[in-house]
């Protein structure tokens, strides 16, 4: 076959042009850092990048739902613990009422009068807000979930809820009328009779006596109730971050480049681009006209 | 019996002859680099005595010499048309691929700051609110992101307008340069039949009017038809553009605007008659995308715009807003039925977020946030707006990616037959200095081969019947 000096030219330049663009391949990749720079880099590749990029948001939006939920529940079992501690007093006060019979007069005027004042403080601790909403409030767009006069202003309605993963939502409010007995029986309306009663009809503090234990009871529920969704939250928090370090992981796995297998590449690459442009130098270089005199 | 002088004459012909071929070498010497130069060849031939013997002949038959009036163009017409059909599918492909490439572009996938990241941000939005729908801070920024995505759909869609006015106005340009080329083919055949007429070598010309004939192979798939005297016909889709000495012209036609793709789709036709032609090469690949590839992905992003306006209306609208009123849409269009180019947030009010799923009770709105939970759940959806996007950009990287194949192994083949044509018609500086030094020595004996006849002459004349002096 015929060849010519054009001919090798052409097809030394496919070449080397092939081996060039190589060695820009790997160059691009390291400078980027990354191994998929556009779609047709890797079909699947991308396929997989976006789905972990998707899933990676939603993990970090379920992390703040998480810390949100915490907040909640932390908030609510301590003010239930608060609240406890406050109904223990007043059923104190009322055994001491009740069990000094007739003491009329100043004394039990001064267990009226705690009473009563602790009643306010229950009052105030079932009306703490986060972020606005009060804690036993339901759903009402209101700031309080019990008035003054203690009737529950809240709005009973679908259960707040967090969602802690893409399955699961975890309930993080605490209904008022639950967990302080329903109305005209809840515990301010207990304290409220107490104070009066303990003036003019210590006979009845029995009965209130029995209410109260009986308030404090699904109090306490409540409390384990909330005590046991905050364990749930924290699991569901651990797996949250698991899962967000897999997602992570993945994510390099797919996107990210090897670095040595790269470096180790782009070496062999260029040692190849070398030898192809001396090889080309000492095949174009010679004609007859070297040696001829 | 020859005459005395015959030898001196035959001779003398070898002298012009390697002349002549020293001439043709040094030409092909000097285009050994030239673009589509063929090298040329000097035909030799011995000058014969008289070739019919006759009874008064006086001919010794030896011949007079050497004939060089014949220089030929090296020049392989079937890999010259092969290289026409492979130059004419490269140049489709590598216009597909970069169709492909750009498109790529439009839509920055994958990355932080594609549609993909977007939509993501605005489902997190929709949590947020789930999580404080008292907060109009929260609901402000749903709306933001919502916006900010619907910004990045339109940024995509303009990016795909953008390049289709682009191929459209190129294509304009391609085949006004095709115009020009034809008719200075026509030019250059009339050249070359006239040359050939009064027997003049018209080498260079049609060297000239080959390279032009390729260029048209590229950009719009040209081949050709040989006529007589060294004239050739031009033909694109079956359709003559240049017969012999005249050209014809070709035109576009067809809308300027990427919407009316569909109605009046842009295509070429002949100059006059305004028939469609059928091209090839750099014209069908601006054509296929002009056509097919942008509209569709054109297209692709109306159905994610329709799409997610649809999922997300629906499920806006079953909810309660933060006064207790029930959803409106969320999304629609500026003007006309919904697109990706006139979609648009309807609601600006972050008051007016449906979050809630509970009606209000006895006029007092829930601060419920159902339906912004829901709403957030609609990007698990399998058949929804992330899913849909994530399978056209998974097609349109492996169409990319098959593009970008076809484009290499095309381009192997058509170095291998552009390095055959140059092979045949190129020219092997190796071979042109043999040929010089043969024609130099051939040059040197002829001279010698005068000299020697003159010396000859010198005996006969000055020498003869001198005896004794």
């Amino acid at each position: 076959m015929r060849i010519t000096q054009r001919a090798v030219a052409l097809t030394s330049l496919q070449g080397l042009n092939r081996n060039l663009d190589a060695v820009g391949r790997y160059q691009r990749q390291l400078t980027s850092g990354r191994l998929i720079n556009a779609p047709s880099d890797s079909p699947t590749g991308t396929n997989r990048a976006m789905q972990t990029r998707s899933d990676q948001a939603a993990v970090a939006q379920q992390a703040r739902n998480i810390g949100d939920a915490k907040s909640w529940l932390d908030q609510t079992d301590s003010t239930l613990q608060e609240m406890l501690d406050t109904a223990r007093r007043v059923r104190d006060l009322t055994v001491q009422g009740a069990s000094t019979g007739s003491n009329s007069g100043p004394s039990a005027q001064a267990i009226a009068t705690e009473v009563s004042s602790l009643r306010e403080g229950l009052l105030s601790l079932a009306n703490r807000q986060i972020g606005g909403r009060p804690l036993f409030g339901g759903v009402t767009p209101g700031p309080q979930a019990y008035d003054a006069s203690g009737t529950y202003v809240g709005l009973a309605g679908p259960p707040v809820t967090r969602r802690v993963s893409d399955t699961e939502v975890v309930r993080v409010d605490t209904s008022g009328p639950v967990a302080f007995g329903p109305a005209g029986a809840d515990i301010f309306a207990i304290a409220d009779s107490i104070a009066t009663d303990v003036v003019g009809n210590p006979a009845a503090l029995q009965t209130h006596l029995t209410d109260l234990d009986n308030v404090m009871k699904s109090m306490q529920t409540a409390l384990a109730d909330v005590g046991a969704r905050a364990a749930r939250v924290e699991r569901e928090e651990q797996a949250n971050s698991d899962r967000s370090l897999t997602l992570s992981s993945r994510l390099a796995e797919t996107e990210n480049i090897d670095l040595p297998n790269t470096i180790m590449r782009l070496q062999m690459q260029q040692t190849g681009y070398e030898a192809a442009l001396n090889a080309t130098a000492k095949a174009l270089q010679p004609t007859l006209l070297d040696y001829l005199r | 019996m020859s005459s005395t002088f015959s030898g001196l004459n035959a001779a003398t012909t070898s002298l012009w002859a390697q002349r002549k071929a020293l001439d043709v070498t040094g030409q092909n010497i000097s285009n050994v680099n030239t673009e589509g130069y063929s090298r040329q060849r000097v035909d030799l031939a011995a000058m014969g005595g008289s070739v019919v013997p006759a009874f008064f002949s006086t001919s010794p038959g030896i011949g007079n010499g050497v004939n060089a009036d014949d220089v030929t163009r090296i020049r392989d017409a079937f890999l010259e048309s092969r290289g026409h059909t492979e130059h004419a599918n490269s140049a489709r492909l590598t216009v597909e691929n970069e169709t492909y490439t750009q498109v790529e572009e439009a839509f920055r996938e994958p990355g932080d700051t594609g549609i993909q990241n977007l939509l993501s941000d605005m489902w997190s939005g929709w949590e947020d609110v789930a999580n404080q729908p008292q907060d109009e801070a929260a609901r402000g920024q749903v709306l933001k992101r919502l916006e900010t995505l619907v910004g990045g759909i339109h940024f995509s869609q303009d990016a795909l307008g953008a390049q289709w006015t682009q191929s459209r106005e190129s294509l304009d340009v391609l085949v006004s340069d095709v115009n020009a080329a034809a008719a200075n083919i026509a030019d250059l055949n009339k050249a070359i039949l006239r040359a050939n007429q009064s027997g003049l070598p018209a080498n260079d010309l049609s060297d000239q009017r080959d390279v032009l004939v390729m260029k048209l192979a590229d950009q719009v798939g040209a081949t050709v038809r040989h006529g007589d005297d060294g004239v050739v016909d031009v033909i694109v889709g079956g359709m003559t553009l240049v017969a012999g000495s005249t050209a014809g012209s070709l035109a576009t036609a067809g809308t300027t605007s990427v919407d009316g793709v569909t109605a009046d789709p842009p295509r070429i036709v002949t100059g006059s008659g305004g028939y469609t032609v059928r091209v090839g090469g750099t014209a069908e690949g601006q054509l296929n995308s002009l056509n097919t590839i942008i509209p569709n992905y054109r297209k692709a992003m109306d159905d994610t715009a329709v799409s997610l306006a649809n999922a997300l209306n629906a499920a806006h609208v079953s909810g309660y807003d933060l006064n207790g009123a029930a959803g409106t849409p969320l999304l629609g269009s500026s003007s006309g039925p919904i697109t990706a180019a006139s979609l648009t947030v309807l609601i600006s009010d972050p008051r007016l977020i449906a979050a809630s799923s509970v009606a209000p009770t006895a006029g007092v709105p829930a601060l419920d946030h159902g339906n912004a939970d829901a709403i957030a759940q609609l990007r698990q959806s399998t058949t929804g707006t992330d899913a849909n996007y994530r399978k056209m950009i998974v097609e349109l990287g492996v169409q990319s990616a098959v593009a970008g194949r076809n484009l290499d192994i095309q381009s192997v083949i058509s170095t291998q037959v552009d390095s055959a044509r140059e092979s045949v018609a190129g020219v092997n500086i190796d071979e042109e200095m043999t040929n010089m030094l043969s024609y130099q020595h051939a040059y040197a004996a002829a001279g010698r081969l005068i000299t020697a006849i003159d010396e000859t002459l010198d005996k006969l004349i000055n020498g003869t019947g001198r005896v004794g002096l």
